[in-house]
């Protein structure tokens, strides 16, 4: 394969899980919206702040209402993290590797795209948007649908899986960076009920929400949650869970390849520093440091692999 | 007015369309118009498109596609069959000759101005034959037609002819939508295209390599032909590369991998002659490769189409190719030319601007009708504009009789409706044997009376059927 294709298949995936990610969040803050009795307007605020999008959002908008929010996230072309802009480029990605995609694969991403580009023509307004942000989320499990059901488990499968998860493992990583930063100085108090509906968002942001019910029996404690969306391997959005994930992927790599690879030893370490991690969190080690050591270390794994499989 | 389907005795319209023009008669032609746009919701979710140069908002688009199949009986292709191999076999003869001896000129049969002054000729492709002597690996001729028995070649194509993905398309779309219609015909099949382009493209290499690794070479996704260079990669089974994955190493050709690197042995190259190597041609090329020119000059790698072909098809050179045909085959050209007045010659250029708008006026190296005029469709401020062009310029243009094209039924809102078509069958040359598939991609002016069938002009395409015997 292109050294060049690799790039467009992860970058596809990168792409496509961001635009999911992004429709997630909006749909969590808008079920918090409307849950309550004022507007939540706290939520929409910070997931433009969450996106390090602040600024581009201030200068272009000013205040941050619902629709100017929801409308900057969705077809805003200007904001390169728009999931227009998003799914817009995973298509250009798809359309540069179409001879590595099944046709099933490449139909999945394209209509979406087309929905996509339909859906969000006009200015959206909040009646439209549970149905908008669903198709959104929809036509991702279509795609990875496609992907586990007609793709040959191959390299060509290897770097799309690759850029999924570390797409995935920087999202879940900043969402509970995010939280915790508004939630940490007064997790002391934890069970008054705006925190309760801030541990909401986060777990409904990152589709953990029914889960961590399951297990927890709703029990929503500061360090629970991140012990569960840090750690529980079982959780498929869960930092460990993406990082054994790309461990074996990078391994089916370096079997296929006969090669040794830098990118494959830093998989590894993460996760072994991961299981570490977890008995010193338990003891309430600082948490802020593990994340930002994280979010580095993310970035650093991404361009290793752009190196280690000639991405240019 | 010439229509394929219906100008007949009989009321059952031409003998190859009688079955279809019973069955149309048996549906109702609005549930076909539904069918019209399922077609073309197949075409958009599949990504069937093409991209339209400067037209941001656009930037996509489909080809129209008309359900009415054209077709052609066995005899009818039988003709057109033998003359095509006949004239792409003189065209590869011809290329030789002018990159070699040049024994064409020194007879006397073509000025060697029009050779040696020709943008399209590249004097690096002196004293070098390319492997198996085949210069024109990929051919489209443009066939019109104007009565039952004349067909006349319009242009050949011996760059990098496209269209080939739509006329494969175009057949698995009927098949999907029509599969009674191929239970009641005998119709020569033609998915076969891409396996024997694979074919043809490996037997120019054998002498390098018993298993060559053939790679299609596209400018990239905005190139207006990106879908068709994704769709033959595909079909083949081979990489889809763009000018910065390759690399010369020691004289080779190599790819960056994933994996490191491989050799690359055969490139279906689809990005014109100037833009392959910064090192040889046009110096500011991004698109291509450098050194990509020496390494072909020294036979590591295989190019098809050739570099310099274009010489045998500007639209100067078209006016000679009968007596080219005559010069290497000794025979009598099978397909006849459109009479052409080369605007170079001073009686030609006069008798042309006195009968401008009975004429089509083309640029000598246009192409996808741009920039041509089609004389009784011009006003008259567009008729004097054009003669002030051609005057300063004259040795740019040369110019044609409009023909009465043939017309063939589209489906319209209104039920039937005759428009003009033409022909691009596609033709395979490999050392030992010329191959032209079946049929071939009908274009068609979906506009009333329209003769520009290109489809960056709002042309559309139809499949094309030869019923076996």
């Amino acid at each position: 394969m292109l050294g060049r294709h690799g790039d467009n298949l992860f970058w596809m995936a990168r792409y496509l899980e961001r635009s999911e990610n992004t429709a997630r969040r909006i749909q969590a803050a808008l079920h918090h919206a409307l849950s309550r009795e004022d507007e939540g307007q706290e939520e929409w605020t910070a997931i433009v702040v969450y996106d390090g999008l602040a600024t581009v959002f201030d200068e272009k908008y000013g205040t941050p209402s619902t629709t100017n929010v929801i409308n900057f996230l969705l077809r805003d072309r200007d904001n390169l993290n728009s999931v227009i802009s998003l799914m817009s480029k995973a298509r250009q990605n798809g359309r540069s590797v179409r001879t590595s995609l099944t046709q099933e694969v490449w139909l999945s991403l394209n209509e979406s795209w087309i929905a996509c580009e339909a859906a969000l023509k006009r200015p959206v307004n909040i009646h439209d948007l549970p149905t908008i942000l669903e198709g959104i989320i929809k036509g991702s499990s279509l795609f990875r649908g496609a992907l586990y059901g007609t793709m040959l488990h191959n390299d060509i499968f290897n770097f799309i899986c690759l850029g999924t998860y570390i797409e995935r493992a920087d999202n879940t990583i900043r969402t509970v960076d995010a939280k915790y930063h508004r939630l940490l100085p007064t997790a002391k108090v934890i069970g008054g009920s705006e925190d309760q509906s801030q541990w909401e968002v986060m777990l409904r942001s990152l589709a953990a929400w029914r889960s961590f019910n399951w297990l927890k029996k709703g029990r929503l404690d500061p360090l629970g949650v991140s012990d569960f969306l840090i750690f529980d391997e079982r959780m498929p959005r869960s930092i460990n869970f993406c990082y054994k994930e790309m461990s074996s992927n990078l391994e089916e790599l370096s079997n296929s390849y006969g090669r040794d690879y830098k990118s494959l030893d830093m998989a590894r370490e993460i996760c072994l520093d991961l299981n570490h991690a977890r008995s010193q969190i338990i003891k309430k080690i600082n948490l802020r440091d593990f994340i930002n050591e994280h979010i580095v270390k993310n970035n650093q794994l991404s361009l290793t692999i752009a190196s280690d499989f000639n991405f240019n | 007015m010439f229509d394929e389907m219906l100008s007949s005795q009989s009321e059952d319209g031409r003998e190859p369309y009688k079955k279809l023009l019973a069955w149309l008669n048996s549906q109702d032609l609005k549930k076909l118009s539904t069918k019209s746009a399922t077609a073309e919701e197949l075409f958009r979710r599949v990504g069937i498109t093409f991209n339209v140069y400067g037209d941001k908002e656009a930037e996509e688009r489909l080809i129209p596609f008309d359900l009415i199949p054209r077709i052609l009986s066995a005899d009818e292709w039988r003709g057109l069959e033998r003359g095509i191999i006949q004239r792409v076999a003189a065209i590869n003869a011809f290329l030789n000759d002018i990159y070699n001896g040049q024994e064409i000129i020194k007879a006397g049969i073509i000025p060697a101005d029009l050779i040696y002054k020709n943008k399209a000729f590249l004097p690096q492709m002196c004293g070098f034959t390319p492997p198996g002597g085949v210069y024109t690996h990929i051919v489209g001729v443009d066939i019109v037609r104007t009565g039952p028995n004349d067909f006349f070649v319009l242009e050949d194509n011996a760059r990098v002819p496209s269209g080939v993905s739509y006329m494969l398309e175009n057949r698995s779309t009927m098949q999907h939508m029509f599969p009674e219609l191929f239970t009641t015909h005998q119709i020569k099949p033609i998915s076969g295209y891409p396996k024997e382009l694979f074919k043809s493209l490996s037997s120019c290499a054998k002498t390098n390599t018993s298993d060559p690794n053939i790679v299609v070479l596209t400018p990239g996704i905005f190139n207006s032909a990106y879908y068709e260079h994704s769709f033959l990669a595909d079909e083949m089974g081979v990489e889809l590369v763009q000018g910065s994955d390759l690399e010369i190493c020691d004289g080779r050709v190599m790819i960056r991998t994933t994996a490191g690197t491989e050799t690359v042995d055969v490139i279906y190259r689809r990005v014109d002659d100037e833009f392959l190597d910064p090192l040889s041609f046009n110096p500011n090329s991004l698109l291509g490769t450098p050194g990509l020119f020496d390494a072909y000059r020294n036979g590591s790698v295989i190019l098809a189409n050739a570099p310099g072909t274009g010489i045998a098809d500007d639209k100067a050179i078209y006016s000679y190719v009968p007596e080219i045909i005559r010069f290497y085959t000794g025979e009598r050209a099978l397909l006849n030319n459109i009479p052409t007045w080369r605007c170079a010659e001073a009686d030609n250029l006069s008798y042309v601007l006195d009968h401008l708008n009975e004429l089509v006026v083309k640029e000598v190296h246009g192409s996808g009708g741009y920039g041509m005029l089609v004389g009784p469709a011009a006003s008259k401020r567009e008729l004097a504009a054009f003669a002030r062009k051609l005057r300063a310029n004259p040795g740019k243009y040369v110019a044609q009789p409009t023909l009465a094209l043939s017309t063939v039924p589209i489906l319209t809102k209104s039920g039937l409706a005759p428009r003009h078509v033409d022909l691009r069958p596609f033709v395979l040359v490999s050392p030992d044997s010329i191959k032209v598939t079946p049929g071939g991609l009908t274009r068609v002016a979906l506009k009333k009376g329209s003769l520009v069938v290109n489809s960056s002009q709002g042309g559309g395409t139809k499949d094309t059927w030869v019923l076996g015997s």
